[in-house]
């Protein structure tokens, strides 16, 4: 790859010349401008690559690393879920009877009482956040359907940026007629609101499961949701991307790249793939916070995780109709969300700041 | 009929809806008044959660569908707007009286009443009934199979115009009012099937299509006057109508439905006062406080309905009685009464509810006290003695609240007692026609039964061998016991339950002694009225049709 500008890692000797040269006009410099900008605070950046800028103007944020610090601990706990289940609450997730007893101050209580009303929070190792209408721990049950929700939100986002990116860099490369259709595809999906696709979607995959070909997917299985949200989310990626990639086939780096006889394959993936990294992780974590929201909601309308599988969603769903005598089934699981959405945004708007100061990026619904 | 439905009535029109029988006798405060007091006039609304799944009687399979039409259409036999057993004995309506039987219970004749009209003005005829079976049979409404059993129904489906096709088992003299129905085999429940609502007699001129936007007249004290699908629907007094015995002139002139999908927006309009009178139970949420506060207008009532856990007969484990007996003696049915809410559920051993000719309660249970913890140890010895191999088992159950609760809390006790048991949870709509196909190979699962009509042949069949079919069966465990099987096909023969009521309950004890099933109790439900109802004199429960709206009053 002779003089094209590969952008993000490594820096290439050209990119590092025109970082030198804030006065050149190359628009789409990502590395340029934020080098100028170091450059400009005083810094030694020549030898800086966009990436290596990005991540120390991300270490200044300190908000950003806070709530993305709290993000790597709600997925630790979630990880952890089995071992509190096991040497703190001594009971299995789905484990427990209305009728199970425990000892608060001394004295056996039901942990649902006659008139079905479940135990709030005792702040001890059992049921440390109150039962359920079943009996069984919430805390248990929080920290299992927190690693169906993680799962799900960044598996999906995983996905859709893969399918995303792919789509972006095929429709934008190509033009023509290629793109004509993506475009009219992408363009049905999004006409689609997210909610209404995704619970159309998932009410009619539920029952039957999905078929294609070889592949088979269970109706009642976890991969159902993932796979719902990874598609209805891959327009919203798509479309900027393909965007990007209109604009940057136009530079100069790709035209010495083509006329060094670099194939399209090679021009995509080399050349124009490295320029779009800090927008595909920007999008990333913006993503992961979306499709963990959506999960939810697909979860509380019943059209995500299936029962006897959990995940916030259905803790909420389920904790509903108790919301006035056992507001923890609800408040608990709203809570867990409320916190990583928070983190993930928090976290992903920092890292735009950092990686795309001019902040074109955004999840538009 | 299957379940106690609200969102899913609709889907489960077919064959799986619901239906609640109201219980008499029971231990709870079943008070509340006849149908003969209280003030006439009026206008009373009332909340139902869903639209009923049809407003035709020819189609309507549910109790939110009965509930509403009993007051309406009018069978040719039927059950007084009584509360206890005398509401749910068979009683003639249309007709003069019970009908013959002749031909060792092939034939069975019967004579309209004079005079009777529908709500149009229309004078009834004896030909008119058989207009209202060739609809259902015709309309293949979730009832036709009680039909199919009269002769000539098989020519009748294979004609292209079901107007101008006949019945050849029915035979009807418009002159004399007279009817008779040849069957093709001799069955004692047909009195009981000529009361359904299905038999609830339309004109001849109702078309061969689901009239519920535009409900047909009927003979009942209303008539429905409007129906605007998933908004409400108004009966009015029918000024035709002429009351009997049995069928008082109804209280209110005018009963509104409306259709509150939130449980809870109606309990509170129910507390207000801006509607009188809520159709399904208030939400677990406001049910405790409700119960205390407004003890004056609500009471709940023990229904006529058996709840229990299929266990099928035909494959591993449960081909084993002692893996059946395990399950019996290990269930926690007090932990179960928990999940249904507000103590809406009666723990019991028979499989035949309280309140229905042939139920002797078993005293002691042999499983263990009903309403006691369960002998875990004993059920864990029992299972070691069993068959059973250790693979996991599919405990199958439905997304409906409270049967997902339910199954998932006996999975945990088949746990608890060794199983390996996974729940396995479905949509409510395809459930009960899943478990009823044979190639599912269901091992276990939710089940529960309201009766279309009160008889212990209602029930028993769902444990009868012949009941088996390839798909839709409706005895899920595969209970082929054979001579559980021809005792039951013998007391079904008998149109009179109560004159073998003992052998009915022997029956039942051979159910409950081979483990036949696993079942746990009764479902509860309630009434609820605003304060402008006379609940003391008024607030009837039937105990087929439930709240008998006819009979609410004001004050």
């Amino acid at each position: 790859m002779g003089g094209g500008r590969s952008g993000a890692l490594p820096a290439s000797p050209l990119a590092d010349a025109v970082a030198a040269d804030p006065a050149t006009d190359y628009t789409l410099d990502l590395g340029a401008e934020l080098a100028a900008e170091e450059k400009g605070s005083g810094r030694d950046t020549v030898a800086s690559s966009p990436f290596r800028l990005g991540m120390r103007r991300l270490r200044r944020n300190k908000t950003a690393l806070a709530f993305g610090a709290l993000f790597i601990v709600l997925v630790a706990s979630s990880l952890a879920a089995p071992l509190w289940s096991e040497h703190v609450a001594h009971k299995a997730p789905s484990a427990g009877q209305p009728t199970d007893q425990i000892r608060i101050d001394g004295k056996l209580t039901d942990v649902v009482s006659v008139d079905s009303i479940p135990i709030g929070p005792t702040w001890q190792g059992e049921y440390f956040l109150g039962a359920d209408g079943n009996g069984r721990d919430v805390m248990v049950r929080l920290l299992y359907g927190g690693r169906n929700s993680l799962l799900i939100g960044v598996f999906a986002a995983l996905i859709t940026t893969v399918f995303a990116v792919l789509v972006g860099l095929v429709a934008g490369y190509f033009r023509g007629w290629v793109d004509a259709v993506t475009r009219a595809v992408l363009d049905v999906m999004w006409s689609f609101p997210v909610i209404i696709l995704g619970v159309a979607l998932g009410v009619a995959l539920a029952l039957e499961g999905f078929e294609l070909g070889p592949i088979s997917i269970e109706g009642g299985s976890k991969l159902l949701p993932l796979l719902i949200i990874a598609f209805i989310y891959v327009p919203y990626m798509a479309r900027p991307v393909r965007g990007q990639v209109l604009s940057l086939r136009e530079k100069e780096f790709v035209e010495a790249a083509r006329a060094q006889g670099a194939g399209p394959i090679r021009i995509m993936f080399s050349e124009l793939l490295p320029n779009l990294a800090s927008t595909i992780v920007v999008f990333f974590t913006l993503l992961v916070a979306n499709a963990i929201l959506l999960e939810a909601a697909l979860s509380f309308l019943g059209a995500g995780v299936q029962p006897p599988e959990t995940s916030w969603g259905t803790l909420i769903d389920s904790g509903v109709e108790r919301i006035v005598t056992a507001p923890h089934l609800t408040i608990v699981p709203g809570l867990m969300l409320v916190l990583t959405v928070l983190a993930l945004n928090v976290f992903g708007d920092g890292v735009r700041d950092a990686f795309d100061p001019r902040a074109k990026v955004r999840m538009e619904h | 009929m299957r379940k106690f439905g609200k969102a899913f009535a609709a889907l489960s029109a077919a064959l799986l809806a619901t239906g609640v029988l109201a219980a008499c006798g029971s231990d709870d405060s079943d008070s509340g008044g006849g149908g003969g007091a209280g003030k006439t006039g009026g206008e009373l609304k009332v909340a139902y959660s869903s639209q009923p799944d049809f407003l035709d009687p020819a189609l309507s399979y549910t109790v939110d569908g009965w509930a509403a039409m009993w007051n309406v259409y009018l069978p040719p036999m039927g059950y007084k707007h009584e509360e206890g057993s005398t509401g749910s004995e068979l009683a003639p309506m249309l007709a003069e009286d019970l009908p013959k039987v002749s031909e060792g219970g092939k034939v069975y004749s019967f004579t309209f009443k004079k005079g009777i009209k529908f709500s149009d003005g229309t004078p009834l005829k004896a030909s008119d009934f058989e207009h209202t079976v060739k609809r259902v049979l015709n309309l293949e409404s979730g009832g036709a199979f009680y039909y199919e059993k009269i002769e000539g129904t098989d020519e009748f489906a294979k004609a292209k115009d079901p107007a101008k096709a006949d019945i050849s088992g029915i035979e009807t003299n418009d002159k004399t009012g007279e009817v008779t129905v040849t069957l093709s085999e001799p069955d004692g429940t047909f009195p009981a099937i000529l009361g359904l609502n299905f038999s609830g007699v339309v004109p001849s001129s109702t078309p061969f299509k689901n009239q519920t936007s535009t409900p047909p007249p009927g003979t009942g004290a209303y008539k429905i006057t409007s129906s605007e699908p998933n908004r409400e629907f108004v009966l009015e007094k029918n000024t035709e109508f002429k009351p009997f015995e049995g069928v008082p002139e109804g209280k209110a002139d005018k009963l509104t439905f409306e259709i509150i999908k939130s449980l809870s927006r109606a309990a509170q309009d129910t507390i207000r006062g801006r509607i009188d009178a809520m159709h399904d139970p208030p939400p677990a949420d406001l049910q405790p406080t409700i119960e205390s506060k407004y003890k004056d207008r609500y009471k709940s009532f023990t229904t006529q309905s058996t709840y229990y856990f299929f266990l099928n007969e035909k494959i591993a484990p449960f081909d084993d009685v002692k893996a059946r007996e395990a399950v019996n003696v290990g269930i926690d049915k007090p932990a179960l009464a928990r999940l249904f809410g507000g103590g809406l559920f009666a723990p019991g051993c028979n499989f035949l509810p309280p309140g229905i000719p042939g139920y002797a309660k078993v005293d002691p249970c042999p499983w263990g006290d009903p309403n006691g913890k369960p002998d875990l140890e004993k059920a864990k010895a029992l299972l070691e003695e069993s068959d059973y191999n250790g693979e996991t088992i599919t405990v199958w159950g439905n997304s409906e609240d409270p049967t997902q609760k339910v199954t998932e809390a006996y999975a945990e006790m088949l746990k608890e007692i060794g199983f390996k048991a996974e729940p396995k949870i479905i949509d409510g709509g395809v459930y009960f026609a899943t478990v009823g196909n044979e190639k599912t190979k269901a091992q276990t699962g939710f089940d529960n039964w309201f009766a279309d009509f009160p008889s212990p042949a209602n029930y028993m069949f769902l444990v009868n061998g012949k009941s088996i079919q390839p798909t839709n069966s409706q005895n899920h465990g595969n209970v082929d016991d054979p001579e559980l099987t021809s005792k039951i096909s013998e007391l079904e023969q008998n149109p009179d339950p109560s004159s073998v009521a003992d052998e009915w309950a022997a029956a039942d004890k051979t159910v409950i002694d081979g483990a036949h099933g696993a079942p746990y109790g009764q479902r509860k439900l309630t009434a609820f009225t605003s304060e402008r109802v006379d609940f003391e004199n008024c607030a009837l429960v039937h105990p087929l049709y439930q709240v008998d709206y006819g009979s609410l009053c004001l004050k």
